[in-house]
């Protein structure tokens, strides 16, 4: 019998060069060999899922080419419309991206994913989270702009007004990021769809429904979350000290791979300067407190701060209201799953795991209903 | 690679066992209803007579759509696959619940709706308006009432039935652990369902038996079949409904069906069964040394044909009968969750300076 890992900690489940995710050294390395903080300064949202997607950085002309497609991808169909204004408007954005989505891919017959279909389904992304996010408020959907990158063109949607540069910039890095990061829950679950030869539209759903949990993507709305309850630098201390005596975990720390600093926060911190500067003072003290007291209570253990903590400061900086940060974390994403779903059809084997049983044996017979 | 620790279902591969809750699946297939079963995958334990109409009438009263549902349904388009409607349908029909922990009356309430959805999505397709459901029907009888509109011959919800019972758990299989995966995140008993459908949907995995149907229809006579089965092979075709990662004998479900296909089905079992003899020769022949036999989805086809589904339908009613399953799972895996997050070996480049965009090319 095969030894069982509880969460399959420590077991590799497929080879990937989509990222890599090194753990000891606090490193994640994008397709191609690149490090998070070498490709973040010059490489834009459509610039790294290309990388992602074709394993190469795009030259000028192949970056126009998928600005293009994408922009040209944005639109709802029917059957996808159909779902959302079918949603009540007060719905989860998350359950509404999960059912657009998979309206929006209903077809007739089944099809292998494509490229094509990945630069599609990242492109459709934000116009069902600015619709949900327009719905919740009251309003009428926004059509999306084919002149507006990416980033830019989901602000344009949620706000009806173009934002500012800086603050399209924000969201860009968060987007770089965030596109990937090895074989994460969501993504190991689009990976697990595929191996059945299913369709891409079907990866994404159900890649969707992963990280909409709070101990995968949800963990940014907690880390804003905890930050609100707090309130104010002076109330830092007193209110993590009592978390901690009442065994409350703190939101934002913590990752199962990450042995060191993980690289992305360190960035997104230095972005929250000046993105949000007084949310900035808080988290930061926050950090230091919370670093602290989780030190002196395990000293033998790596404690630090994840991606969702800084990442809650710097979506609030953009603008983001948090009931849209899991969304916009999918927005992001979805250029990742759909390349590990690509990646995975070059060498398709059903993924179905062993299990141990822990059941009664068999040899009783089941007794009639009058019997029992 | 072990995924989990289970006490929902064993497949003994080696022995030819399917076992439900300590239950091998031939002593249940012949006698229980579907909620009789449900009731165990979910319980632990079979129901005792109060215990069963008081489920019974829990899943008949789940079984509306909610008006978003049925907003959402009609939007769908008229020719799409009804597993993407299935999957689509369920996603909204679950929304009111947002973050509640997975119980067993969400899930109840998620299994009773499966059927709705894809009976409302048949009539549609067929320009006819949705029947209502009927609370004095069981799961498998309200199902074939809703799709045909008119009650079926008891023999046909029986074999409908036995059907629901043997395909509603299986193992670690690749839905099933895809709920568990996402359950694991804390997220969501639709979410969980939703992924298991999207993984269910492919043809290594709930999508075949409408492919052994085209299969057979393609070889068209017994005569015709050592003829057509020697030449696919030759093409690289693979003969549908066979081959199983897991068991090493006859599985003990195909038996069941095989059986039942007989009964039921003459004229597909007279094909089906010469296929099937011609089919296991030759993969022999070609690998001694592999136990190869028929899988669950060769003679499904057959007895779900005779039950009168389309064969659109085929997947879909399996997710009908899994989804007791796959909900027993995600129950489980929350009782005692660890996220799951495996490694991946990296076989990318070393690290590089990535080059400005104005420097490529």
């Amino acid at each position: 019998m095969p030894e069982f890992s509880p969460g399959l900690e420590g077991v590799v489940a497929a080879e990937t060069a989509v990222s890599e995710v090194d753990g000891a050294n606090g490193r994640l390395i994008y397709r191609g060999g690149y490090l998070i903080e070498d490709l973040a300064p010059i490489a834009t949202f459509e610039e790294s899922a290309y990388l992602l997607w074709n394993g190469r950085l795009p030259e000028a002309a192949d970056l126009d080419a998928l600005c293009r497609q994408m922009a040209a991808a944005r639109g709802l169909k029917d059957a996808g419309r159909g779902s959302l204004v079918a949603l009540d408007p007060a719905t989860d954005a998350m359950d509404t991206l999960r059912t657009v989505v998979s309206a929006q891919g209903a077809a007739k017959t089944l099809t292998q994913p494509t490229l094509d279909e990945a630069i599609a389904l990242t492109a459709v992304l934000p116009t069902i989270v600015a619709a949900a996010y327009r719905r919740s408020k009251g309003n009428d959907p926004i059509e999306p702009r084919d002149d507006l990158r990416h980033a830019a063109n989901l602000l344009w949607m949620m706000e009806g007004k173009e934002a500012s540069p800086d603050r399209v910039h924000w969201l860009d890095t968060y987007l770089v990021l965030l596109a990937d990061h090895g074989l994460n829950a969501s993504t190991f679950t689009a990976r697990v769809i595929a191996s059945t030869g299913s369709d891409l539209t079907s990866c994404i759903v159900g890649a969707i429904g992963a990280l909409k949990g709070p101990a995968h993507g949800g963990a940014t709305f907690a880390a804003r979350t905890m930050l609100d309850k707090i309130g104010s630098v002076e109330n830092v201390e007193p209110w993590m000290e009592k978390a901690h005596e009442e065994h409350r975990r703190f939101a934002g720390f913590g990752h199962r791979v990450y042995r060191t600093y993980d690289p992305r926060a360190k960035i997104l911190r230095e972005l929250a300067k000046t993105a949000a500067p007084d949310l900035h003072r808080l988290a930061a003290r926050a950090e230091e407190v919370a670093l602290k007291i989780l030190h002196e209570a395990h000293p033998e253990r790596p404690n630090a701060t994840n991606v969702d903590f800084w990442a809650s400061v710097v979506l609030t900086g953009v603008g983001i209201p948090k009931e849209l940060f899991t969304c916009v974390f999918a927005s992001s994403r979805v250029a990742g799953w759909t390349a590990h779903v690509l990646e995975s059809l070059a060498d398709l084997r059903i993924i179905r795991p062993a299990s141990i049983w822990k059941g009664p044996q068999p040899g009783s017979k089941p007794l009639p209903i009058a019997q029992r | 690679m072990v995924a989990a620790r289970t006490e929902i279902s064993l497949v003994d591969g080696a022995n030819g066992r399917l076992v439900y809750r300590g239950y091998v699946i031939a002593d249940l297939a012949e006698d229980m209803s579907f909620e009789e079963v449900a009731h165990l995958l979910w319980y632990g334990r079979l129901p005792t007579r109060a215990e069963l109409d008081a489920l019974t009438l829990e899943l008949a009263g789940s079984r509306t759509l909610t008006t978003s549902a049925m907003t959402a349904l009609a939007a769908m388009p008229k020719d799409a696959d009804p597993m993407d409607v299935l999957r689509s349908v369920v996603s909204v029909q679950g929304v009111e619940h947002r973050l509640e922990k997975p119980t067993i009356p969400l899930a109840i309430h998620a299994t009773a709706s499966f059927p709705t959805i894809l009976a409302a999505y048949h009539r549609i397709q067929q320009g006819l308006e949705p029947v209502k459901t009927r609370a004095d029907l069981a799961h498998a009888a309200n199902y074939l009432y809703t799709l045909n509109g008119k009650e079926s011959p008891p023999e046909l919800v029986r074999a409908l039935n036995t059907y629901l019972v043997l395909l509603a758990d299986h193992g670690m299989n690749a839905s099933t652990f895809t709920a568990r995966v996402i359950a694991s995140t804390d997220s969501d008993l639709v979410s969980c369902l939703v992924g298991a459908i999207g993984a269910l949907k492919g043809p290594a995995h709930g999508g075949a038996p409408s492919a052994v149907i085209d299969q057979l229809d393609q070889i068209g006579t017994a005569d015709n079949a050592e003829r057509w089965l020697r030449d696919a092979r030759r093409r690289k075709v693979k003969f549908m409904g066979f081959g199983h990662r897991v068991y090493r004998v006859y599985d003990p479900r195909a038996r069941i069906l095989k059986a039942m296909c007989e009964r039921m089905n003459p004229k597909f079992y007279a094909l089906a069964s010469k296929v099937e003899e011609i089919a296991l020769q030759i993969l022999h022949e070609e690998h001694p040394e592999r136990p190869q036999s028929t899988n669950v989805e060769f003679y499904s086809a057959g007895v779900l044909q005779a039950i009168g589904l389309p064969k659109q339908y085929f997947t879909p009613t399996f997710a009908v009968s899994r989804a007791a399953g796959w909900t027993a799972h995600v129950l489980e895996q929350v009782a005692n969750n660890r996220i799951i997050r495996p490694q991946s070996e990296y076989i990318g480049p070393e690290p590089r300076k990535p080059v400005p965009l104005a420097e490529r090319g």
